[in-house]
């Protein structure tokens, strides 16, 4: 395998989103303009969000299966404050509390009564879910004019949406790249044992990688709430999985101890985005959506694991 | 001697629940309002003919639902009435019935073919679809302008979703001259999808002035993509959209009373929950009843609202 090729795969989400890009500036006049990516900057800003928090839990081998629950209960309770006349900045500090809430019950669980994090999450996910339909009724909770105005607010002539979005990529790279805290999780993802045995306190990194992942999830549903001016009964459904797909196409592995937040969940995230947009963009047959991006998914893995075996092979020979 | 009594009390008791007929009520989900006013208009028609009932919900799961009747089967309820997950999964519920010799209503969704013995209550997706663009469309013509057009579809493996887009499709064919179909956006039953896709739709084509959705619930996403264009208004602005949906929910009876809304294609839930029981008694009772009792719903609009609201089980929530 020569060298342009062996690049092109080490980038192939990267050349991937090129591509899309390409392709639908081609196919439609109103995909390249200014104003269509700040479109999908704002319509990725919360998916983005709640796939930083799912990329630190990834990096350690785990999962949140609740982030959507999470999304809707804390949604939920606060759109009713917020309806019966509390404070929008008392509705607003709830979603995140309960938010950090769920993560801290989904971290202890998984390391205190070292349960696994699919099947805690997946308890999360119900419970969170069930409680959410049980204060809501199943009805639609419609939200004052005030809360949809925090999604449209901009400042400097941005969206508040992409602003929080820009903020928490930051954040998340920054606490990856430069803190002990991120090198210590990159470890714990590679070998939770040898970790362990270096002294590196796994269960309090799990517990705060659980409370950030719920934080996350909450923010992103705050973002996704004050852009839609609803919380109906479906809302945060299949959230889980679209963060984590976004977050593997960036690159992290779901086996732990590989990717990053930037540039890797955020193209991951823009990726998915901008075929969704594309397809409007262009008209697309309604069929073709989930086809489309099923197959990119499907490539984007497809490529991922040939890399993997090219390294791995490179290894053994020791070249690498 | 008192607990002597309580317990005859409650022998008794017993034995009286044990007369009564009693119902199952199987659903796949309660996760929109419809479903919800689905299965209180059951449970007030079970009252309304002295029936005792049990509920199940699947949250989804088809193999749950098909524990959850077996369960039903194994407590001798004398009739079941189920809002199956999909058009496939209710063959193996429906032959487990059968064989217990348990009669069964199908709600809201129309199995797949099937040599079964089932009531079905269906609303008529298409006809529904079809009368009420058809209606936007005559408010189309009204204006005398040509009309850019969006419909937002529900999931693409749900029959109830594809009728109801077949039936806008065939009503826009008939006018062609003056609607043209610029935006067709897949919402797979998802608000964040609605909202991305009408905002993007809306991009590509900002002088889209006639929406119609698959389901009211979808109408969220559509008004905040509209506030942000600066295209929601009141009927009889220069710039109002036309805006159609289907369903009945509380949010398209406020929006046709506040003048947002043009029409809105209505399933009678309380036609079809009391169909279904009824339905279900005679074929408990021996008598011949057809297989397929079709809702046939109604449009309801600015110029039928008042008349029509009480039926709309959206304006009692």
């Amino acid at each position: 395998m020569n060298k342009t090729t062996q690049r092109i795969l080490n980038n192939s989400t990267l050349v991937l989103f090129a591509i899309v890009l390409l392709t639908f500036s081609i196919l439609s006049h109103h995909f390249f303009s200014f104003q269509n990516f700040f479109n999908i900057l704002v319509q990725a800003s919360s998916l983005a969000i709640i796939a930083t928090g799912m990329t630190f839990v990834l990096l350690t081998a785990g999962i949140d299966l609740s982030v959507g629950s999470i999304m809707f209960l804390a949604g939920v309770i606060s759109g009713k404050l917020v309806v019966a006349g509390f404070p929008l900045w008392m509705a607003c500090t709830l979603v995140l509390v309960i938010g950090v809430l769920f993560g801290l019950i989904n971290g202890a669980f998984i390391f205190k009564a070292k349960v696994i994090p699919f099947i805690v999450t997946l308890a999360t996910f119900y419970v969170g879910r069930g409680l959410g339909l049980f204060i809501s009724e199943t009805r639609a909770v419609n939200l004052p004019e005030s809360f949809l105005k925090i999604g449209s607010t901009k400042f400097f002539g941005v969206p508040a949406p992409i602003i929080v979005m820009t903020i928490v990529i930051i954040a998340g790279h920054l606490v990856l790249t430069k803190t002990i805290f991120g090198k210590h999780l990159y470890a714990v993802g590679h070998d939770e044992v040898k970790s362990r045995k270096a002294g590196i306190p796994v269960d309090g990194l799990l517990l705060k990688v659980y409370i950030i992942c719920g934080f996350c999830a909450a923010l992103g549903g705050l973002v996704a709430i004050a852009q839609l001016g609803a919380i109906s009964p479906t809302f945060g459904l299949q959230s889980e999985f679209m963060a984590i797909a976004a977050s593997v196409l960036g690159g992290t592995s779901l086996f732990g101890g590989r990717g990053s937040i930037f540039p890797g969940t955020l193209i991951g995230v823009l990726l998915i985005q901008s075929i969704q947009n594309g397809l409007v963009m262009v008209n697309a047959d309604p069929y073709l959506y989930t086809v489309i991006t099923g197959g990119v998914i499907f490539l984007i893995v497809l490529i991922d694991s040939i890399r993997h075996l090219q390294q791995k092979k490179l290894k053994r020979l020791g070249i690498n | 001697m008192t607990k002597l009594v309580g317990l005859l009390l409650v022998l008794c008791s017993c034995k009286d629940i044990k007369d009564k007929t009693t119902i199952g009520i199987s659903f796949e989900t309660l996760q929109t309002e419809y479903w919800v006013a689905s299965i209180d208009a059951l449970k007030a028609s079970c009252e309304e003919y002295d029936l005792v009932y049990l509920e199940a919900v699947a949250n989804g799961d088809a193999n749950r639902q098909f524990e959850q009747v077996n369960n039903f089967i194994s407590r001798g309820v004398d009739g079941i009435v189920i809002a199956p997950k999909d058009a496939h999964t209710i063959i193996p519920i429906i032959k487990a019935a059968n064989r217990a010799g348990i009669p069964i209503a199908i709600y809201n969704r129309l199995p797949a073919e099937n040599p079964g013995e089932y009531v079905t209550v269906v609303a008529d997706n298409y006809e529904i679809s079809l009368n009420t663009v058809r209606h936007l469309g005559r408010l189309a013509r009204k204006k005398g302008k040509k009309h850019k057009a969006m419909i937002l579809i529900g999931d693409l493996g749900d029959m109830n979703a594809i009728n109801r887009r077949n039936g806008f499709n065939d009503a826009v064919a008939e006018f062609s001259d003056i609607i043209e179909v610029v935006a067709e956006v897949p919402t797979e039953w998802n608000q964040e999808k609605a909202l991305a896709g009408v905002t993007n739709a809306l991009q590509a084509n900002p002088d889209i002035n006639f929406i119609f959705t698959c389901s009211d619930f979808l109408f969220p996403s559509i008004i905040s993509a509209l506030k942000n264009a600066d295209k929601y208004h009141k009927i009889g602005h220069p710039d109002h959209v036309i805006l159609g949906g289907f369903d009945g929910d509380a949010m398209a009876y406020r929006m046709l009373k506040e003048e947002y809304l043009d029409a809105d294609g209505v399933q009678d839930v309380y036609f079809e929950c009391e169909s279904a029981v009824e339905a279900l008694l005679d074929r408990i009772n021996g008598k011949e009843v057809d297989e397929l009792i079709v809702d046939p719903g109604f449009v309801i609009h600015q110029g039928n609202l008042e008349e029509k609201s009480a039926s709309m089980w959206g304006s009692k929530y």
